[in-house]
């Protein structure tokens, strides 16, 4: 039987507190309508009445109205559009820039619980680069039986290439972007590890500027984690991998001005202070150093945060055709003469069925209980899995192993007859290629959708950094919301919003569950 | 029309050279003179952080010449306006100068002459404004510069001011938004002067935010190349009406004070020079003034002093010379009765040289500068 179990500590028993609170001082919310059940809200309990740490919030929304909301939605949009925060999106081939969807109420996290989360983060990810490092060496965890040989040899994602390289302090995946959602009772789930090239922290942090200058005067209400000291600490981390001894040159490297996630890169070089190049901006020497194309002839680089995936990092060793790598990016790689963030093969780690294996992953590496639950997912290539998904497919989300971004996912519940049966023939065609997970219920936040306030389903896009100097996680993260009714579809790509999301000194309004701590 | 970006109080070549040997930057200057094969302790010393790739320099550099364009041309426009309403019906020059100024005569006549009679040989006003402003098929009107001083912005995001990117990004916003307005006359003015005060702002962010550095030297650059092209065809167009000698035209005044604010240059002149204008003291303004930004002279000695601080420049310089050369030695009182326009075009030829050179020496992708060898680690 291939089903992880949930172990954890971190969940929330729904509005013990809440029901608690003093009602003096709470105004009648002013969207006597708003309902979220049957799903756990991140601002209102299920009485209506808002959370203990949001208890400010709403009731200052109470005060303004709706129409004093509406018209800070339109100064939100127009700041958006004037900042140029865009993302692009591909019409028929074509990229068109949008502006970047934002909605202005907030989501509240309070910060006792956050801790919570942060340390199982930095728990995941330090098991992960153990993780990572051990498929490129002695496979440890195979020959222990933590993991099956094929999980790591026969993965897509497992570049040979990579095989003895030794980065500094062991580290592979710098930056991690994880997906966090919670369920109906409010327990909180890692969805996905994204170690690939992770995108997302530039929103986060235009949105709580946005977020200033919209609403100032909650800042006085709240005492509100900064999200700013992110790019300090990925300058640092950057610096920390660097293999040269002196003041190291950093750049970004962005597959172009046509990328969906450009903004972002133009933003992260401008906010670190350092070039933004492209592939045809680098050359690899015989020396098996990086240098770039300045106005001053070539110059060495030592670090490259690359946002270039893997497999077009480099036309001598992976995809020949690819235009937007460095030939000879690896030979340098491997040398140690250049860092490359993420390292190239940390994606071995990216992948629906190796995050079933998590849970099991820390316990092997670090001697640990995982701090934050994984959701039990079925490996279709186990013919007891298999059965049993098939058995209840429309009970169940289904997800192809190695895609990301929301791509190819099947929600059992929502899909056609048709859509089943094409699913259950494709899983049985290629049970390797499919997990699947249980539905979640995944919480709402109270969202604008035309001029009322209605919950809409969230999640929840922490970054985490590692070097060999230390870790660190953003207080909070890029929150993400479904804008149509009862979608669980949070990908900007496919018509999603997102939120500002703040760490607040506040009570916590959810008991931590038990679980081993 | 303030915004100096020039720095020309001090426009004297020494006072220049000694100006800008405060901006050190070791690095630059030890690699310049080839030291590389010293080996790795000369390398560390190159690697400050400070490189400009060649990529963003070029985006840099033609980021200042379309705002610069932009801005000219609007500038342009307007004044032609304020002038054509002074001059009784007529007298007018029609609006065909504008055309030429833009050096987008040919253009126009493909996409709006074709089409009407021989009969119908002048150009509208709302044909020419809206080529000029946002024609299809003019890549210098004004939306189409500051398209593309957007993009090339965009594109040189890491290297200048956020804010300079916000503002354009703005600006360029703002006048797509509201182009409807800028088919009247009145709404035409506000749209222009919309335009010039954006890059007026934009130049003032970049003037008083971003550091000295080499982009800025590119984006300077660019900028003093464009205006003084500018400049060049401005007076050209001029040129035409300059051949009657003697002649006693009583609207010249007015042409030549239209000369002078279609360059902002009026009130400049007049405190510069006690005559009023005419053919031979406006040429000399516009050709050989030091002081003042958009004069010939004046750009040309900016963007001697930008390259000055870039590495690799000695050929751009030597160009930059040779046109100062051929500006300072104009003669111009011959030039106001004949010539003044195959001389232009020896200036233009000056002025395309010298882009020549400076794309060739940091643009152009052929382009490696030396290359450090396996020895030298």
């Amino acid at each position: 039987m291939d089903l992880t179990q949930p172990s954890g500590t971190l969940g929330s028993v729904d509005d013990q507190k809440d029901a608690a609170a003093p009602p003096g001082g709470t105004l009648a919310p002013q969207w006597p309508t708003y309902d979220p059940a049957p799903f756990y809200d991140e601002l209102v309990g299920s009485d209506g009445t808002p959370r203990p740490s949001a208890e400010a919030l709403w009731n200052h929304f109470a005060e303004l109205g709706p129409d004093a909301l509406a018209e800070r939605q339109l100064a939100a949009d127009r700041e958006i559009r004037a900042l140029g925060v865009t993302f692009t999106v591909y019409d028929g081939g074509v990229g068109v820039d949008r502006p970047w969807p934002f909605d202005i109420i907030p989501r509240i996290i309070p910060r006792d619980q956050w801790q919570i989360i942060e340390a199982g983060l930095v728990q995941r990810l330090a098991a992960l680069n153990l993780f990572i490092d051990d498929c490129y060496h002695d496979q440890r965890a195979v020959s222990a039986g933590v993991v099956p040989a094929d999980l790591v040899t026969g993965s897509p994602n497992f570049r040979r290439e990579c095989v003895g390289v030794d980065p500094p302090g062991g580290i592979w995946a710098h930056i991690c972007g994880s997906d966090l959602i919670r369920d109906d009772e409010g327990f909180w789930y890692v969805l996905e590890d994204n170690l690939r090239v992770p995108s997302g922290v530039s929103y986060l942090l235009e949105n709580r500027m946005v977020t200033k200058h919209i609403f100032p005067e909650m800042f006085r209400h709240y005492s509100i984690e900064p999200v700013d000291p992110y790019v300090g600490r990925l300058a640092s981390t950057l610096a920390s991998v660097s293999p040269s001894t002196g003041d190291p040159t950093i750049v970004v490297l962005t597959p172009g001005i046509h990328n969906s996630a450009y903004f972002e890169h133009a933003f992260l070089a401008q906010q670190l202070g350092v070039e933004l190049v492209e592939g045809s901006d680098l050359v690899v020497l015989d020396d098996d150093c990086v240098y770039a194309r300045t106005i001053d002839g070539l110059e060495q680089v030592d670090v490259i945060y690359r946002r270039v995936d893997d497999l077009f990092i480099d036309p001598e060793v992976f995809l020949p055709d690819s235009l937007l790598g460095v030939p000879g990016l690896m030979r340098a790689w491997k040398s140690g003469r250049v860092a490359l963030v993420n390292a190239p093969g940390a994606g071995i780690a990216d992948d629906k069925k190796v995050y079933s294996y998590v849970p099991d992953i820390i316990r092997f590496y670090l001697e640990e209980e995982p701090i934050l639950w994984t959701i039990p997912t079925y490996r279709c290539s186990d013919p007891e899995a298999r059965a049993r998904v098939l058995n209840d497919l429309a009970n169940l989300v289904v997800k192809p192993a190695n895609e990301s971004g929301g791509y190819g996912v099947l929600v059992g519940s929502q899909a056609t007859p048709e859509e089943l049966v094409v699913a259950a023939r494709e899983i049985e065609d290629e049970p390797n290629r499919w997990v699947a997970q249980p539905i979640i219920k995944l919480s709402t936040a109270p969202t604008l959708c035309d001029d009322e306030v209605a919950p809409r389903h969230v999640d929840l896009r922490p970054f985490t950094l590692m070097g060999p100097d230390g870790a660190y996680v953003t207080r909070g993260g890029l929150t993400r919301v479904a804008r149509r009714k009862g979608s669980l579809v949070v990908n900007s790509s496919q018509g999603g919003g997102s939120k500002d999301t703040w760490v607040v000194d506040s009570p916590s309004d959810t008991a931590l569950a038990g679980g081993p701590t | 029309m303030t915004a100096d970006l020039l720095g020309t109080e001090d426009v004297g070549a020494e006072g220049h050279e000694g100006d800008r040997t405060h901006r050190t930057r070791p690095e630059i200057g030890e690699r310049a003179s080839g030291a590389i094969d010293d080996g790795t302790g000369d390398l560390e010393e190159g690697r400050s952080g400070t490189m400009l790739l060649a990529r963003m320099a070029e985006a840099v550099y033609w980021a200042g010449r379309h705002l610069e364009r932009a801005e000219g041309t609007a500038r342009i426009v307007q004044v032609h306006t304020d002038a054509h309403v002074d001059l009784p019906v007529g007298e007018d020059v029609g609006w065909e100068p504008l055309l030429a100024i833009a050096g987008v005569d040919s253009e126009f006549a493909e996409r709006y002459q074709a089409a009407a009679g021989p009969e119908d040989a002048r150009a509208a006003e709302e044909d020419v404004i809206e080529f000029l402003l946002h024609g299809e098929g003019n890549d210098s009107s004004i939306l189409a510069s500051m398209t593309a001083a957007r993009e090339n912005l965009r594109t040189a995001r890491p290297v200048v001011p956020r804010e300079a990117w916000e503002a354009c990004n703005n600006l360029w916003l703002s006048s797509n938004d509201l182009l409807e307005e800028a088919h009247s006359r009145e709404g035409r003015v506000r749209w222009l002067r919309r335009v010039i005060a954006g890059c007026q702002c934009i130049h003032g962010i970049l003037l008083g935010t971003m550091s000295r550095d080499e982009a800025m030297s590119f984006l300077v650059l660019g900028q003093n190349i464009e205006r003084a092209d500018l400049t060049t065809r401005v007076l050209d167009v001029r040129s035409d009406s300059l051949h009657a000698p003697g002649a006693d035209d009583p609207y010249d005044v007015v042409h030549w004070m239209a000369v002078l604010r279609s360059l902002a240059a009026y009130q400049p002149f007049r405190r510069a020079m006690p005559a009023r204008p005419q053919g031979g003291s406006t040429l000399r303004f516009l050709l050989q003034d030091d002081r003042f930004p958009r004069a010939v002279g004046a750009c040309l000695t900016e963007a001697r002093a930008q390259l000055k601080v870039l590495p690799h420049s000695e050929r751009a310089q030597e160009a930059c010379q040779n046109a100062s050369m051929v500006v300072a030695s104009a003669p111009v009182a011959r030039l106001t009765l004949g010539g003044l326009s195959e001389f232009l075009e020896d200036v233009q030829l000056a002025l395309v040289e010298i882009h020549e050179r400076v794309d060739d020496t940091y643009f152009r992708p052929s382009f490696v500068g030396w290359e450090p060898t396996a020895a030298s680690r």
